[in-house]
């Protein structure tokens, strides 16, 4: 039997413990371990610069409405992602999918898209949408993609809603 | 014959996993049945008490481990292969939870964005962490001495670590589809009320125990797996040190017979 706490065995501490090398070998040996940690800190170091810094703008999943309003220019009609919040009393259902408008702060969007939106689809709730601005001085987005992004906030749909002692909800 | 290796099982890891499954049964019982849907997300607001725990798990509770783990392994003063095999049963059962966070992430995600999978921060770096799991597993399989296997997997669990702040704040680093943290902002404000927060707190709570569980029946099945280790290379040293006996044997019959070998 072997003790769970440990589960040491007599060959794994043997080879756990290595074999000593000569008066010298032990020296070179933590000189080349060494040597090894510390190209092993650099890359790690490295790979998180380059995550954080170099892809960190590359890595953001959409612009928000101020921010391709800031950049409106260069953005011209490529295809890129945009996020904002859906203006309510703005949605309109067409035989192709919905017109609405989305907006952040002054700034408001109309939106054609083509396309089922999905199911959380609604008033006031922030969605990104994948598409281009109609023309390089247009407002106006066509879009082909919905995606809503929720928020982390959960509160219950019915919070006065009581059991009954039937077990009837009402 | 070669005799069975076996270890203890300690009780309390079996009131641990019944604890589990018994939290986990609850869990569902409570979120399907008991709290309320969400204003915004109706039904679909139910994974909340699922898909978190099993994030954190695999993000938090295997990854504490594994790091911490590697880092005993290699530090010379606590050296022992006890915080090498508690690292990899971290990591296996890391990358379980990884990938059923990543399931039920994608269940969640059609419904509520619209999309089964995206590449925003938040995934791609969590498709990393299971990638990068899955290679500490593939790396602890390849054929080496327990020293050396040990030190080399510790070196690759610390890499996976340096992944996991990456999930962690890549909501904040980065505009991503993904929502902000779940339970607590950065202001440690709570965005889950009532009952739906309490059912979240046992799915923390279950999925947690279920983690220690887990990571208790791995370690022991690594245990296991050395011992059977050593006792076939000491199976092969005998049969090999009795067939160079035997040529002896017939090597010294032999030139002990009249006209037999010359050296």
């Amino acid at each position: 039997m072997t003790d769970l706490s440990t589960g040491s065995t007599p060959t794994a501490t043997r080879a756990s413990t290595g074999v000593p090398g000569g008066p010298a070998l032990p020296m070179l040996r933590d000189r080349h371990r060494g040597r090894l940690w510390l190209v092993g800190a650099v890359l790690i170091a490295a790979f998180v610069f380059l995550l954080i810094e170099g892809l960190g703008s590359s890595l953001n999943y959409f612009d928000t409405v101020d921010q391709a309003f800031a950049h409106r220019g260069s953005l011209g009609t490529t295809t890129f992602r945009l996020e904002g919040n859906v203006v309510p009393g703005t949605i309109r259902s067409t035989s192709v999918g919905a017109n609405f408008s989305i907006s952040e702060g002054d700034h408001v969007v109309r939106v054609v898209n083509t396309g089922s939106p999905p199911q959380l689809f609604q008033s006031g709730i922030p969605v990104v949408l994948v598409g281009h601005f109609t023309s390089t001085t247009s407002d106006d987005f066509a879009s082909n993609s919905i995606l809503v992004k929720h928020s982390a906030n959960y509160i219950a749909r019915y919070p006065t809603r009581v059991t009954a002692k039937n077990g009837s909800v009402r | 014959m070669m005799a069975v290796a076996t270890v203890s099982r300690p009780r309390w890891l079996s009131v641990v996993g019944l604890l589990g499954v018994v939290a986990v049964a609850g869990t569902v019982w409570l979120g399907l049945w008991i709290t309320p849907p969400d204003v915004t997300q109706g039904n679909l607001a139910r994974l909340l008490y699922i898909h978190p725990p099993l994030a954190t798990v695999a993000l938090y509770w295997a990854g504490s481990v594994a790091a911490a783990g590697s880092l005993l392994y290699l530090w010379p003063r606590t050296r022992s292969l006890f915080w090498d095999r508690l690292a990899a049963a971290a990591v296996e059962v890391g990358a379980v939870f990884s990938a059923l966070t990543l399931i039920t992430g994608s269940l969640w995600g059609r419904p509520a964005w619209g999309a089964w999978w995206t590449w925003d921060a938040r995934l791609t770096s969590t498709a990393l962490l299971l990638l990068l799991e899955l290679g500490y597993l593939a790396l602890r399989r390849v054929p080496a001495d327990v020293a050396v296997r040990a030190r080399r997997c510790a070196v690759a669990a610390l890499l996976v670590a340096v992944d996991v702040p990456i999930v962690h704040f890549s909501v904040d680093w980065w505009q991503t589809l993904h929502q902000t943290g779940t339970v607590l902002d950065p202001g440690f404000h709570l965005h889950v009320h009532g009952s739906m927060a309490w059912t979240l707190l046992l799915g923390f709570i279950a999925f947690s125990l279920i983690f220690v569980w887990l990571l208790g029946v791995r370690y022991r099945i690594e245990v296991l797996q050395d011992m059977v280790g050593d006792q076939e290379l000491e199976v092969s040293l005998v049969e090999r040190w009795s067939e160079g006996t035997e040529l002896a044997g017939v090597g010294s019959a032999g030139r002990g017979r009249p006209g037999g070998e010359t050296p």
